[in-house]
């Protein structure tokens, strides 16, 4: 098993809030792996972290050997880190393909003078894009809706245009932030699906957040658990089920929460 | 009726367009601009001449503010520093007019990168204000750079002429700038179809998505600043030739708002919108001017003392009206208009 992200004593402040307090985890490759915790507990700002989106406070990013204080934010889509946002941020006003053209941007080259002229090189990556644009769009039974309006998409298509936007860039892990929420059993099914396949067919590592406890225990390898920035427990699903920390945390005594979870998301657990 | 489209290979797929009656329409129009100068009178061709070298300057804004969505009052500086690049390369030292071509668009992509490394940064509002300072701020210093400019004086430009074409005569003037402003067209829509497009459209509609795609954020809006330099630059090389005559006040400020208002009118980030923009804000003085001259000879008299505030008015009004009514532009309204064409008699 080698270890593709090594997440070391990781922090981020914001004042003096402590969004992500000294979180040590680690992602194998080939596995899929779930974030969980209760609102506001920090998962999206750990994913900010390893995204380059917020550079840390403190600690340690080790992705494929490579320590992430030392890469630039707009270089961590080209070392291979793909994401999806919780609240949907596609280039509204483009098409399908041409937000999933965008996602490929790191493995296009030409300049701006073969750009203006279209001719030979600019011409030959486009159509190679196009092509691998054409099996992700296919891969995700989207082929219908390639050229709509992102915009005029419901919230499940946008969601899983994308996820094909962070495939089109390749990446070696993919972090997916709550892809189901809000959508109904059979679209959250068709998803669970896609990201088996992804891991399997594609061969991308998977981080996901989610709080839809029936996919993150069916189909995860390994469940992290946060809460107030902390990391308070890890292991396979059986073993986080059955963390009294973590059933602590969800039913909220020890921090006096009145609803620190979901509803749906406490019940599973509990 | 045309129905869903159904396109069989990649090289279809990443096409400008898929429709064989968008070229022939394309073609017929470029044949009837280019026969057009011989067979309309002075004033109209001047008019023609006119149109052809703003929507040149306004694709070269769009790239800017239409595809990367940044707003700049400061594009008739590099309007002016291009038509300075020309005149002194080519008019003062007397080298090859496309050197002078050559000269206006570097020299404004030049200064670009200077004003843009810094400001860029800003947002909105404080960029939108940092351009207008810097428009301010060249004119300001060609006046003050006499020894190369002739300050205050201006310098006197002529038509030019190269790969054995003369473009002295108006006619031949005017298609010089047709061929500039179709190539121009197609750069930025090759442009925009490209990865570089791509990019200024995703700073444009959600920046922080944009850099998780891998775009350099800082170095994308540099890029899209020189570029809209460097065309406007050729463009503003394109109006001093046209005006016969450089110098500062041939290039007011109100020339960077008529840019804005054609965008808007036209429809942010479409070439199409550009040109259909242009013709109709570039029309409207001079329509207006028709409607007082039917009020008799002082309304008309009006317009001749206070032109350029009149110009600023209805420049004002019509980016308030197509804000209010028609954010799509005018381009919008086409779209609407072929879609009921499309469907025709379908209502739908
Ligand atoms: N950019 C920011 N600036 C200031 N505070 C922030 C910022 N981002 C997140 N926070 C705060 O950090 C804490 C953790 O937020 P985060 O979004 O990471 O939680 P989360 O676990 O993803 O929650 P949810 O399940 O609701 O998505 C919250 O208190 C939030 O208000
Ligand atoms: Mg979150």
């Amino acid at each position: 098993m080698t270890v593709l992200l090594s997440v070391q004593g990781l922090s981020k402040t914001f004042g003096g809030l402590k969004a992500v307090s000294g979180v040590d985890l680690d992602v194998a490759e080939g596995e899929i792996c779930s974030v969980i915790g209760p609102n506001g507990a920090g998962k999206t700002t750990l994913f900010n972290l390893i995204s380059g989106v917020l550079p840390p406070s403190a600690g340690r990013l080790v992705f494929a050997g490579r320590d992430l204080r030392e890469i630039r934010p707009w270089h961590f889509a080209g070392i291979g880190i793909g994401r999806t946002f919780q609240n949907l941020a596609l280039f509204k006003h483009g098409t399908v393909a041409e937000n999933m053209l965008t996602g490929r941007h790191v493995h296009l080259r030409s300049t701006v003078f073969d750009a203006v002229l279209h001719l030979g090189r600019t011409r030959r990556e486009e159509i190679a894009a196009r092509r691998r644009i054409e099996e992700i769009i296919e891969f995700l039974e989207i082929e219908h809706i390639r050229d709509a309006v992102v915009g005029t998409l419901s919230y499940g298509q946008q969601k899983r245009v994308e996820l094909g936007r962070a495939l089109a860039s390749d990446p070696k892990l993919l972090l997916l932030d709550e892809m189901v929420s809000g959508m109904n059993r059979e679209e959250t099914e068709d998803i669970a699906r896609f990201i088996l396949d992804i891991r399997d067919q594609l061969g991308i590592t998977i981080l996901m957040i989610e709080h839809d406890m029936r996919i993150v225990m069916d189909i995860s390898d390994r469940v992290h658990v946060l809460n107030f920035g902390e990391k308070i427990a890890g292991g396979t699903p059986d073993e986080v089920r059955s963390d009294p920390a973590v059933l602590e945390a969800y039913l909220g005594s020890k921090h006096g929460r009145a609803e620190p979870a979901r509803g749906e998301a406490a019940a599973h657990v509990g | 009726m045309r129905s869903g489209t159904f396109k069989e290979t990649y090289p279809e797929l990443i096409a400008l367009t898929d429709s064989r009656l968008v070229w022939f329409w394309g073609a017929v129009l470029a044949i009837a601009l280019a026969a057009a100068p011989y067979l309309v009178n002075a004033y109209l061709l001047s008019l023609l001449t006119a149109i052809l070298i703003t929507v040149t300057g306004v694709l070269g804004l769009n790239i800017l503010t239409g595809y990367t969505g940044l707003i700049s009052l400061g594009h008739v500086g590099f309007l002016v520093t291009g038509a300075y690049g020309y005149a002194v390369v080519s008019g003062r030292w007397g080298l090859p007019p496309l050197l002078g071509f050559a000269a206006s668009g570097s020299v404004a992509a030049l200064l670009s990168l200077v004003v843009g490394a810094p400001s860029l940064r800003l947002r909105g509002l404080y960029l939108a204000i940092t351009t207008l300072a810097f428009a301010f701020i060249v004119s300001h210093l060609i006046i003050e750079a006499a020894p190369l400019t002739n300050g205050a004086r201006g310098i006197t430009v002529e038509r030019p002429s190269f790969g054995g074409l003369s473009f002295a005569s108006d006619q031949a003037f005017a298609h010089l700038c047709l061929a500039i402003a179709i190539l121009t067209l197609f750069g930025t829509l090759n442009l925009r179809r490209s990865r570089i497009g791509r990019a200024f459209v995703a700073i444009r509609d959600n920046d922080i998505a944009a850099r998780a795609m891998g775009v350099n954020l800082h170095a994308y809006k540099l890029l899209a600043f020189t570029t809209s330099a460097f065309v406007t630059g050729i463009a503003g090389a394109l109006y001093g030739i046209y005006l016969s005559y450089v110098s500062v006040e041939g290039f007011p400020f109100l020339l960077s708002i008529e840019a804005l208002a054609i965008l808007i009118v036209g429809g942010l980030g479409s070439p199409l919108g550009a040109i259909l923009g242009t013709i109709f804000v570039t029309l409207l003085p001079e329509l207006t001017r028709s409607a007082l001259a039917m009020f008799g000879s002082e309304a008309e008299a009006l317009f001749s003392t206070g032109a350029q505030e009149l110009k600023s008015i209805l420049y004002g009004v019509v980016i308030i009206l197509f804000l209010r009514f028609e954010p799509r532009g005018l381009v919008g309204i086409w779209h609407d208009i072929r879609r009921l064409w499309v469907h025709w008699p379908l209502r739908f």
